[in-house]
C-alpha cells in the first residue's frame, strides 16, 4: 500500500522504521549510556562512553565496600575531651562517620517487590473469582455489577487521593508506620482489581462453555469445574494479568508519595528515586543507573508476557 | 425460580462478594465522601469544619484554577492528537509483515512498558540545557536558538515536553487497538477501490479512513479518560506543569494546604470524567 515495491518506496519505508525505532529507544540508549559514563563525559551528545564506569551500579547493588569516614581533627578533639559522657560521644562520633550518601537500593528494591507482589496475588484471586461469576453465572445484579466494575476502573487515583487519606486518618490508620503500609498496600489491590476483573471476564468468556459442562457431567461441582478446567485453560491469562497488576504495583508513585513519605525505610522505587533526585547529592549516574535496575524486571516481564500475549494482544490495552 | 437456578445465584454473589465489598469501600465510598469532603473545611489531621459552598466559591474565583483548566485542555488536546496520528501511522507502516517486524514491534512497546520513574530522569537529562542532546541538536548543530534554555525548567515549554513524553509513551497502544482492526480490512476492498481508479491516497481517505472510523473514536475517547487522571507522568517530569491533578495534588498535600478545596476540584473532575465515560459506554460499548 505504501509503494514498498519501487526502489525509492522501500528507502522511505526503511527510512521511517529507522526513526520510529530511534524515537522509541533514545530514552533508553541515553539512560543506559550515562548510567556507563564518567562525571567528564556527561556532557558529550555521543551515547558511546569514552570509557565504561560501573561505579554507579557498584554502589546500587552494594558491591562496594563502605568507606572509612574520617572525623575531622576539630571534632576529634571534642571527642577527647573528658568530661564529655559515652553517649554524648558516641552520638557525635555517628554522626560525623554516617555514610549518608550511600543509597539502600536493595532494600527500596524489596520494599517495591513486596508491595507489587503481594498487592498483584490477592488482587488475581479475587478478580478470578469476580469475574468468573460476572462472565459465566446468572444473577439479579449481575449486569449493574459488570458495568460498575468498567466505571471504577476509569476513575484515576488523583479523584481518591483525598477521600481515602482522610478515611485512613479517621480511622487512624494513617498516623502510623504499619498502618500506612497496610492502607497502601489496600490501595493497590484496588487499582488492580478492576482491570483484572477485566481482562478476565472477557477471556472466560471466550472459553466454550460446554467444557465445563463436559467436567460436572462426570461428576465434578462447578467450584472442582473451575479449578480443573477453567483455570488451567487460562493459564496464560492469568499470567499476563498477574504481570499486568504487578506492573501496575511497581509504577505507581502517587499513593506511595501520599502515605509513605514520612516513612524512608519504607520507601518504594519510585518514590525513592524521585528523593534521590531532588537531594542534592543525586549525581546523574546513580540516577541512571537506578533507572535501569527499576526498568530491567519490567523488560523482562514484558519478554515472558509477549509470549502468551500472541492471541489476545488488546485485552488488556485499554489502560495506560 | 428453579432450585437450581438459585444455587447459580448463590455461588455467583458469593464469588462476587469480595470484590464487591473492596470496590464498594474503597471506590464508592471515597467518590462519595468526597463530595461530603468538598463541604467542609477539611486538616490534614482529620478536623473538618463545616463551611457550605465556600470551597466551590474560593475555586471559582481562583485563577490558578482557570488557568489548570486551560493547562489541562492543551495537554489533552496535544496528547489525543499527537497519540491518535503518531498510532495510525506506526498501524500503516508496520501492517504488512517484513523482515524484522517481531523486533522492531518489541522496540516501540518498549516505551509503553517502561515504568514511568525508570525512563522520567533520562528525559531530564536529553532536555538538559548542560549535559542534553536536544539542546546541543537544536541549538549547536541547527542554530535554531541562540542560546541553550531549561526546556523542562521554563513552564510553557514544559507542558509541550511532558505532552511529547505522553505520545512517545502512549502511541503504542493506539497503535495495537488501530493495528487489530487495520489488519481485517478485507483485500477486496482495496481492490474495488483501485479499479474505480483510487490511487493510494484515495483509497486510504474512501477505504481505510472509514473503516476505522470507529476504533479511532475509541482511542479518542480512552486518551481523554486516561489523560484527564493522569499524573506520574506529567509530575515526575515536570512538577512546573499544573494539570488539574497536580494542581489538587498541591493542595491537598504541600504548601497551604486546603483538602477541602482539593475535594471540590476532584468532584469538578469527576463529572467531567464521567460524560467521557457515559460516551465509551453508550458509543463505544454499545450498551
Amino acid at each position: 500500500m505504501l509503494g514498498k515495491k519501487t526502489i525509492k518506496g522501500r528507502i522511505g519505508f526503511a527510512l521511517a522504521i529507522v526513526l520510529l525505532v530511534s524515537f522509541s529507544l533514545l530514552p533508553f540508549a541515553q539512560i543506559l549510556s550515562t548510567s556507563l559514563k564518567h562525571q567528564y563525559d556527561w556532557g558529550n551528545p555521543s551515547l558511546i562512553p569514552q570509557s565504561i564506569n560501573w561505579d554507579a551500579y557498584k554502589e546500587l547493588l552494594g558491591l562496594t565496600e563502605a568507606e572509612e569516614v574520617e572525623i575531622p581533627a576539630a571534632i576529634q578533639k571534642i571527642l577527647n575531651n573528658p568530661k564529655l559522657s559515652a553517649e554524648k560521644k558516641q552520638a557525635i562520633a555517628a554522626k560525623y562517620t554516617a555514610n549518608d550518601n550511600l543509597f539502600p537500593f536493595g532494600k527500596y528494591m524489596l520494599n517495591s517487590v513486596i508491595f507489587s507482589v503481594g498487592a498483584a496475588s490477592f488482587s488475581l484471586v479475587f478478580s478470578v473469582m469476580g469475574a468468573y461469576s460476572i462472565s459465566r453465572l446468572r444473577f439479579k445484579g449481575q449486569v449493574v455489577i459488570q458495568r460498575s466494575v468498567l466505571f471504577v476502573y476509569m476513575v484515576g487515583g488523583v479523584l481518591l487521593m483525598v477521600p481515602l487519606y482522610q478515611m485512613a486518618m479517621n480511622v487512624g490508620l494513617a498516623s502510623s508506620l504499619w498502618g500506612s503500609a497496610f492502607c497502601l498496600f489496600l490501595i493497590y489491590i484496588v487499582q488492580t482489581l478492576p482491570v483484572g476483573m477485566y481482562m478476565l471476564g472477557n477471556y472466560f468468556r471466550g472459553i466454550p462453555f460446554a467444557l465445563e459442562e463436559a467436567a460436572m457431567m462426570d461428576g465434578c461441582s462447578r467450584k472442582e469445574a473451575i479449578i480443573k478446567v477453567v483455570l488451567p485453560l487460562s493459564l496464560p491469562m492469568l499470567a499476563t494479568v498477574f504481570i499486568y497488576c504487578f506492573i501496575i504495583g511497581w509504577n505507581e508513585y502517587l499513593f506511595a508519595s501520599v502515605f509513605l513519605k514520612q516513612y524512608p525505610e519504607f520507601h518504594t522505587l519510585p518514590l525513592a528515586l524521585q528523593e534521590l533526585f531532588v537531594s542534592k547529592n543525586a549525581i546523574w549516574d546513580r540516577i541512571m543507573a537506578a533507572s535501569m535496575l527499576t526498568l530491567a524486571p519490567i523488560v523482562i516481564c514484558f519478554l515472558f508476557a509477549s509470549r502468551f500475549m500472541k492471541g489476545g494482544k488488546t485485552d488488556g490495552g485499554v489502560k495506560g | 425460580m428453579t432450585p437450581l437456578e438459585r444455587a447459580e445465584a448463590r455461588f455467583g454473589w458469593k464469588l462476587v462478594a469480595p470484590t464487591i465489598v473492596i470496590l464498594g469501600l474503597l471506590i464508592l465510598y471515597p467518590l462519595m465522601y468526597n463530595v461530603y469532603l468538598s463541604f467542609f473545611d477539611v486538616q490534614l489531621n482529620g478536623s473538618k469544619t463545616f463551611v457550605g459552598l465556600e470551597n466551590y466559591i474560593k475555586l471559582l474565583s481562583n485563577a490558578d484554577y482557570y488557568s489548570a483548566i486551560a493547562t489541562t485542555s492543551l495537554y489533552l488536546l496535544g496528547t489525543v492528537v499527537g497519540t491518535t496520528l503518531l498510532g495510525l501511522a506506526m498501524a500503516l507502516l508496520l501492517r504488512d509483515p517484513f523482515m524484522g517486524r517481531g523486533l522492531v514491534n518489541a522496540a516501540i512497546m518498549l516505551p509503553y512498558v517502561a515504568p514511568v520513574i525508570s525512563v522520567v530522569f533520562g528525559w531530564q537529562f536529553l532536555f538538559d540545557p548542560i549535559s542534553g542532546v536536544v539542546n546541543y541538536l537544536l541549538v549547536d548543530l541547527l542554530g535554531l536558538w541562540s542560546e541553550r534554555s531549561n526546556l523542562i525548567g521554563d513552564p510553557d515549554s514544559a507542558l509541550w515536553v511532558v505532552v511529547l513524553f505522553d505520545i512517545w509513551k502512549h502511541a503504542p497502544i493506539a497503535y495495537l487497538l488501530i493495528l487489530s482492526k487495520l489488519v481485517s480490512i478485507s483485500r477486496d476492498q482495496y481492490e474495488a477501490a483501485a479499479i474505480d481508479g483510487y490511487g493510494p491516497v484515495g483509497r486510504f481517505f474512501h477505504v481505510t479512513l472509514p473503516e476505522l472510523y470507529f476504533v479511532l473514536a475509541t482511542v479518542v475517547l480512552l486518551r481523554l479518560i486516561w489523560n484527564l487522571n493522569r499524573f506520574e507522568d506529567v509530575y515526575l517530569l515536570a512538577p512546573n506543569v499544573e494539570t488539574l491533578p497536580i494542581f489538587t495534588y498541591y493542595q491537598a498535600f504541600t504548601g497551604v494546604i486546603d483538602q477541602g478545596l482539593a475535594a471540590a476540584t476532584s468532584v469538578i473532575q469527576l463529572g467531567v470524567l464521567s460524560i467521557f465515560i457515559w460516551f465509551y459506554i453508550k458509543k463505544i460499548m454499545k450498551w
